[in-house]
């Protein structure tokens, strides 16, 4: 499995690509999506927005804010590199998986799905012994899908689950509306 | 015990990280800022995470006021003891947000010192007239904050968290009450000396254009927290003195626009 950073060297941003490198490497190999990986990171923007563009190559492109060490400015994190790529290749890792159904591209995705599969996602995480910040993932959760009791046990259900299908997904975040419409 | 504490000697224990103001202005990446939607609102995908940084960034502000208006009752002998009082009324309120502050981090899952620390609000508070650094703390300052708190307290309202709305409302009340003691105290204590109070409120547009943080405050679109007027006007602020924060916070974006379009283009 060949990892791929863009740019490498950095101009605007102090990041290492060879240090992202590894730890992509690492993350891929808990997560175990075993294919060749190419990540893009937009360096001329301190925001912080993920995608997954590609499945063949796995390819990840990342506004540098995603990488970025919140303490450090313009240096990249070993904690927040584990953070996102885990999370976006246990969302790659789903897509290639037959039985876990078919979720819309990640374009098409509404805000309250991402989140929802995201915390499905970051739980596995931390199954894995990656670093995640629940609460963090909670207080997300709340804020897409009602800050209500229905939307948090269908948090726990989602963090704490496996083999979850998209069918799975989308029907926890029904539930959430259903609740918040009713609140 | 020391007067005039100077900024590197704010005690600290290993979770803060501080950085300075000039390397943030100089970071060449925020060039391409447009003028698209920046206010903080729910229905932006990286909504929350802004808000916990935010959140983080009036924690630290806490601190700071707190500290400085601590060193407003201890540093000075020649200001009246009902200032003093007053200060150490504002420091028991200060303290109160600290700990308020501590636990929406809780909350919102935000660990201390998880963002850096910028000390610009306690460089404010260093001024060795006791005059000029009520207007910089109390009017400039303490005003930022009521734009934070009005920002943060609608962001609660709009995304139904009971938790933040209730918090950030108490604190906005409580920052109200700071500026407006700001506006008594200068108009009383330059009230036979118009030459001081002139020059207090330039110190005072001074530290406005520097906390509107190159366009972090503003009441255009592109301005994530947004000016607000009518809690400021409740905290003795005229029409007039509002325009005129606007109008600075408008030239501050423009200058670090243009600082930040010329350290960008070294890059391309």
């Amino acid at each position: 499995m060949a990892v791929t950073i863009r740019p490498n060297p950095f101009t605007m941003v102090l990041f290492d690509a060879d240090d992202i490198g590894r730890i992509v490497g690492e993350v891929a190999a808990l997560v175990g999506v075993d294919r060749d990986m190419v990540v893009e990171v937009d360096e001329k923007t301190p925001l912080g927005r993920t995608f997954v563009t590609s499945l063949d190559p796995v390819t990840i492109s990342v506004e540098s804010g995603a990488f970025e060490d919140a303490r450090r400015p313009r240096h990249h994190s070993e904690t927040a590199v584990k953070d996102v790529v885990g999370r976006l290749l246990f969302r790659v890792k789903d897509r290639l998986d037959p039985a876990f159904g078919t979720p819309p591209d990640d374009a098409e995705l509404s805000l309250p799905a991402q989140v929802a599969w995201d915390a499905y996602c970051v739980g596995r995480c931390a199954r894995l012994g990656l670093p995640v910040q629940e609460q963090r993932r909670r207080y997300h959760f709340r804020n897409r899908h009602g800050f209500t009791d229905v939307a948090d046990a269908m948090f726990e259900r989602l963090w704490n689950g496996d083999g979850l299908t998209w069918a799975e997904i989308e029907a926890a975040c029904s539930a959430t509306e259903a609740a918040r419409l009713a609140s | 015990m020391k007067r005039y504490l100077p900024v590197e000697e704010l005690a600290r224990d290993s979770r803060f990280f501080r950085v300075r103001m000039e390397d943030r202005m100089r970071d060449p990446r925020s060039v391409q800022r447009d003028d698209k939607d920046n206010r903080l609102t729910p229905d932006k995908p990286d909504a929350s995470d802004r808000a916990r940084a935010l959140m983080h960034g009036i924690f630290v502000g806490e601190v700071q006021a707190l500290e400085g208006a601590g060193r407003t009752c201890w540093d000075f002998d020649d200001i009246p003891f009902q200032l003093k009082l007053d200060m150490a009324r504002q420091c028991w309120d200060e303290a109160r947000h600290c700990e308020i502050s501590v636990k929406l981090g809780d909350w919102m899952g935000t660990e201390v010192g998880e963002f850096s620390e910028s000390t610009f609000l306690y460089e404010a508070a260093c001024n060795p007239d006791p005059v000029l650094r009520l207007t910089g703390v109390n009017r400039a300052l303490e005003g930022l904050a009521i734009d934070v708190f009005n920002t943060m307290r609608e962001f609660g309202d709009r995304s139904g968290d009971p938790v933040l709305e209730f918090c950030e409302d108490w604190m906005l009340a409580d920052e109200v009450t700071h500026v407006k003691m700001g506006s008594d105290w200068l108009r009383r204590l330059t009230e036979n000396d118009p030459e001081r109070r002139a020059k207090a409120l330039e110190f005072q547009g001074v530290v406005d254009k520097l906390f509107s943080l190159g366009g972090f405050r503003g009441e255009k679109k592109v301005n994530p927290i947004q000016l607000a007027r009518r809690f400021r006007e409740m905290a003795g602020f005229s029409t007039d003195e509002i325009d005129e924060i606007s109008d600075l916070a408008e030239q501050a974006m423009n200058e670090v626009q243009a600082q930040k379009a010329a350290a960008g283009a070294a890059y391309s």
